[in-house]
């Protein structure tokens, strides 16, 4: 289960299904991390709350958590930051999706220790009310969103694909937002809204 | 009642005459509202911001993750709350021991059961409230339950047969039936709205043709994104409960009767709520009582509890639509015209009742002289169903809608004709022609399946019918101007993501001479003036109309300030544009904030109260839909390309939302015809797919062409002649898309979801015949 190491992968290649897996009940209260090559053994953390330097939407937290805790857990219950949401808990429904160095991933399947280092970006740090991004904005107009719960996840998700691809087709769109689940049913108003932010923003210098 | 000799003076009422119905076939009706009403919309009403496309108003909110939900709501020194659920589908619990759990280091508070019967895995056993997430869950882990299991059935069919083991004992059955019961069956139960007309056997011994087939639909869970749960605190006697649900008042109340305290004392805020689609709509959910617990943890620790249930337990306990096995029998003439409609169902609501289906067969096709609807409740050891999106109605035309075209297919006529000349409803006739043109009818295959290829595609089409449920009295709303310009309405009722809150907006805005932003909305709360648990598309047209009446007062109270301002009489006045003016020389104006900050104190405040349902145009709602699919014959897979929905809802407040809704009720429709199916192991009885990768939901890549057209019909008997959206357009969707696959293939596929393994079986079985 574990990638081989490499820029994108967490720091200590430990996924949260492996680690859950191999860590009994009680036991599931240690993370290893800062395992540096050529060092005597990797640093072993916890069982109790360690405080862990975090860079989120530009700024540095500092949250102290049992290292068990996942990222998503330790921005919603610690952090504050609630956009991401806790709807699978498993990487099924895309719901907490939030950027990791620009990448956007599962923050329910990373444990927070593994985010140290990285740049996390939540969407909260995309954009407020009074000062919506492209994307927050083209949500908004479309009425892509109903409800409301999975739409951050969507915002970060569609921002990621702008990102990349500035000017998607709408099988690309798609393609994009695969791993975003919505019950109460807007995919194809999020489609034209993703459609939308991309034109109404130059390819030069966009920031979507 | 029968002591009460002298009859009830009739209401004193006020008679306006109404241009109803559809803009292509208007009609006069004239109308007997209660005094004081105003007159209602109607197709000559200028309407300025109502029927437009507002785009809602928590929208910024939500795009950037600053709403918060319940889900989302903490609080200094809560402690997290965590449920231990039966494991086992049928037991007599012996012993819930706690003490492990009571020793870990963080815990705060514990409670078990005092219920000893278990009667489906996932029932409520235990629970624990700890200072983090984490904890509580290793808590629950800890609690130890012995149980002495007992024989159980989960599988409908099984648990029909004789000597099959029983969930309830006779003297246990919930609601006491008011039907026959063998074994775990109750019924037949004969519907009181449009179960029986004339005689089912003449009609049937009359046709020339007949059809009989037997149709199942699994049991869909609703899987809202946001899982049921709550936040329990008390400050001495005062209990406020922040909760994910689709009825504030019903959590008052539910929660009152529970804890034994008055209402007065229990507060319930549902600001922003992360879907529910029927299962919200208790005071916990159907087979969980976890309002009432964390509210006793709360007490017990002294803190505020929060229990957010997971994903697992949110398939397990919080309802789901019952599983159908449903017979219909058609009688026809040759021309087509219906002697006959037998509808025969056995539903599973799990431990519950209510698994009927025959809506659709005793209200479509009214016509029909002979029809009799016979429905059946079959107890499982299964979690219990919740009312969905138009309970049973999803099924019951999944069935009957099928059945049509099956009779179409052995007289030769095309589906749409033999509908066409069987329909009971005038809107629906409309609707007809509007859904047809927009999906290219007769681009459909004459005979099924006759596309050269081995993929197909294929068009079909089905009905729905809903209701006309309004909440005539006992529903508030209050407006606000205040001094410096701005305005508030307050209503309980919640958004639960349909677009409510913009729409109350909306009928301010319109009757003020507003912009909608200028108006900004309250509600979700037990302290605003009451409202409506959001149940049977009902909402909007209980509320919109107080709301229209307590911003008429509010305007009428700032005409009375403005109109020597302008030296005219108030009853002479018009608002438009922000600006309030004489209605005959609109140049003698004055702004709307300017006449505000003429008032006399600092708010105006106007308070109104639901007046009574009236005559409508017509009591029923109308919906039909086309649906186009492309079916690989060879793997057996389906995509739908198209989805049109046609739909009445009286005059849609807000269309922008509206059309998402019928979206939205669309894609869930698909989603259910095509995958969903909740899963029990009949070796365990426990559910196999509890998560939302096993549990398949639409995803973007399986996203079609959605179409939404509401035709708007006035009036629906109410000042703003708004009707429901919510559920009628989720009726006809199974139906729909199997019809569309039978025109591709020449496949008819009885058994949902459609998967390809029971397409490609269909499909080789048509071959062979």
């Amino acid at each position: 289960m574990a990638k081989p190491p490499d820029d994108d992968s967490p720091a200590s290649g430990v996924s949260r299904r492996t680690f859950l897996k191999t860590a009994g009940v009680g036991a599931a209260a240690t993370s290893l991390i800062g395992a540096a090559p050529g060092a005597s053994g990797p640093a072993v953390l916890g069982p109790d709350a360690v405080p862990l330097a975090l860079k989120i939407n530009g700024a540095a937290r500092t949250v102290t958590v049992e290292p068990r805790v996942t990222l998503l857990r330790a921005l919603r219950n610690h952090l504050d930051l609630t956009g991401a949401k806790e709807i699978c808990d498993r990487g099924a429904c895309g719901g907490c999706t939030v950027m990791l160095d620009g990448k956007p991933i599962a923050s329910c399947l990373m444990l927070a220790a593994d985010a140290v280092g990285h740049e996390i970006t939540t969407v909260e740090g995309l954009g407020t009310p009074d000062k919506m991004s492209p994307v927050q904005a083209a949500f908004v107009e479309a009425d892509a969103l109903q409800c409301g719960f999975c739409t951050p996840g969507f915002v970060v998700a569609s921002t990621a694909l702008l990102r990349q691809n500035p000017n998607p087709t709408l099988e690309q769109v798609k393609d994009g937002l695969a791993g975003n689940l919505c019950r109460c049913g807007t995919y194809s108003r999020v489609f034209e809204a993703v459609l939308k932010a991309a034109k109404a923003t130059p390819v030069a210098g966009r920031k979507a | 009642m029968t002591q009460d000799a002298s009859p009830k003076p009739p209401a004193p009422t006020v008679t306006y005459v109404v241009k109803a119905g559809h803009a292509s076939a208007p009609q006069t009706l004239e109308v007997h509202a209660a005094e004081g009403d105003i007159k209602p919309w109607d197709l000559d009403s200028k309407l300025r911001v109502v029927k437009g496309r507002q785009p809602r108003l928590e929208g910024p909110l939500k795009v950037t993750g600053r709403a918060k939900y319940t889900f989302d709501i903490s609080m200094p020194g809560m402690l997290w709350g965590k449920m231990v659920r039966a494991t086992v589908p049928a037991a007599e619990i012996v012993k819930i021991d706690t003490s492990k759990a009571e020793k870990l280091p963080g815990v705060k508070a514990v409670w078990t059961t005092e219920a000893r019967a278990v009667r489906f895995a996932g029932q409520d056993v235990a629970a624990v409230a700890a200072i983090s997430p984490e904890v509580a869950e290793d808590a629950a882990r800890l609690v130890e339950v012995t149980y002495d299991e007992r024989p159980y059935v989960t599988d409908l069919q099984k648990a029909m047969e004789e000597g099959a083991p029983t969930v309830y004992n006779a003297d246990q059955i919930p609601d006491s039936p008011k039907a026959p019961v063998k074994g775990n069956v109750v019924g037949p139960i004969v519907p009181r709205r449009g179960g029986q007309r004339g005689d089912i056997a003449k009609g049937l011994a009359e046709a020339d043709v007949t059809v009989e087939s037997t149709y199942y639909v699994p049991v869909h869970t609703h899987s809202p994104l946001e899982t049921h749960g709550v936040i329990a605190k008390w400050e001495g006697d005062q209990l406020t409960i922040w909760a994910s649900t689709q009825s504030v008042s019903t959590v008052r109340e539910g929660m009152a009767e529970y804890l034994g305290i008055d209402r007065k004392n229990v507060t319930v805020i549902t600001e922003h709520m992360g879907g529910g689609f029927g299962s919200k709509l208790g005071a916990s959910a159907e087979g969980s009582n976890f309002s009432g617990v964390a509210c006793k943890l709360a007490k017990q620790a002294g803190a505020a509890v929060k229990m957010m249930l997971d994903r697992h337990e949110e398939h397990l306990c919080t309802g789901n639509a019952p599983a159908a096995l449903m017979t219909v029998r058609l009688g026809a003439k040759k021309d087509g015209t219906l002697t006959a409609i037998h509808h025969r169902s056995f539903g599973t609501a799990g431990i519950a009742g209510g698994a009927g289906t025959g809506g659709p067969s005793g209200n479509l096709y009214a016509n029909t002289p002979n029809c009799l609807v016979e429905e059946h409740d079959v107890f499982t050891n299964a979690g219990p169903a919740a009312p969905l999106r138009a309970p049973g109605h999803s099924q019951g035309a999944f069935a009957l809608e099928s059945a049509i075209d099956e009779l179409a297919e052995k007289l030769g006529l095309d589906p749409l004709e033999l509908r066409r000349k069987n329909e009971s409803s005038p809107v629906r006739r409309i609707q007809y022609d509007i859904g047809a043109k927009a999906i290219g009818w007769e681009r459909r295959n004459k005979k099924a399946g006759e596309t050269a290829g081995p993929r197909k595609r294929g068009i079909g089409m089905a009905n729905g019918n809903w209701y006309v449920f309004a909440r005539g009295s006992g529903v508030g709303a209050e407006v606000k101007i205040h001094r410096d310009g701005s305005v508030e309405v307050f209503q309980g009722s919640q958004d639960i993501g349909t677009g409510f809150r913009t729409a109350m907006a909306m009928v301010v805005a319109e009757e003020l001479g507003l912009q909608t932003r200028d108006v900004t909305p309250h509600v979700g709360d037990t302290r605003w003036p009451e409202g409506v648990g959001s149940g049977g598309s009902n909402t909007t047209n209980s509320v919109a109309p107080a709301v229209r009446l307590a911003a008429h007062d509010a305007r009428q109270k700032l005409f009375a300030i403005a109109a020597p301002l302008l030296g005219a009489k108030a009853e002479d006045l018009d608002a438009a544009g922000g600006k309030i003016f004489v209605a005959a020389s609109p140049a003698r104006s004055i702004g709307f904030r300017q006449a505000a900050a003429k008032m006399p104190n600092e708010v105006i405040s106007a308070v109104a109260e639901r007046k009574k349902q009236y005559e409508t145009y017509r009591q029923d709602l109308a919906g039909t839909q086309f649906a186009e699919v492309e079916v690989d014959t060879e793997t057996g897979t389906i995509r739908v390309l198209k989805v049109v929905s046609v739909n009445d809802c009286g005059i849609p407040i807000n269309t922008l939302t509206t059309e998402s809704q019928i979206i939205g009720a669309m894609i869930q429709g698909v989603s259910w015809a095509l995958w969903e199916n909740r899963i029990l192991d009949r070796n365990v009885g426990t559910m196999v797919n509890p998560n939302l990768e096993a549990y398949k939901v639409l995803s973007s890549k399986d996203m079609f062409e959605a179409v939404a057209i509401v035709s708007e019909i006035a009036n629906a008997g109410n000042n703003t002649s708004a009707a429901g959206i919510g559920e009628p357009p989720i009726v006809p969707t199974l139906a729909a898309i199997a019809n569309a696959v039978f025109n591709a293939t020449g496949a008819r596929v009885h058994t949902l979801p459609l998967t390809p393994d029971k397409v490609l079986a269909h499909i080789n079985a048509a071959r062979r015949a």
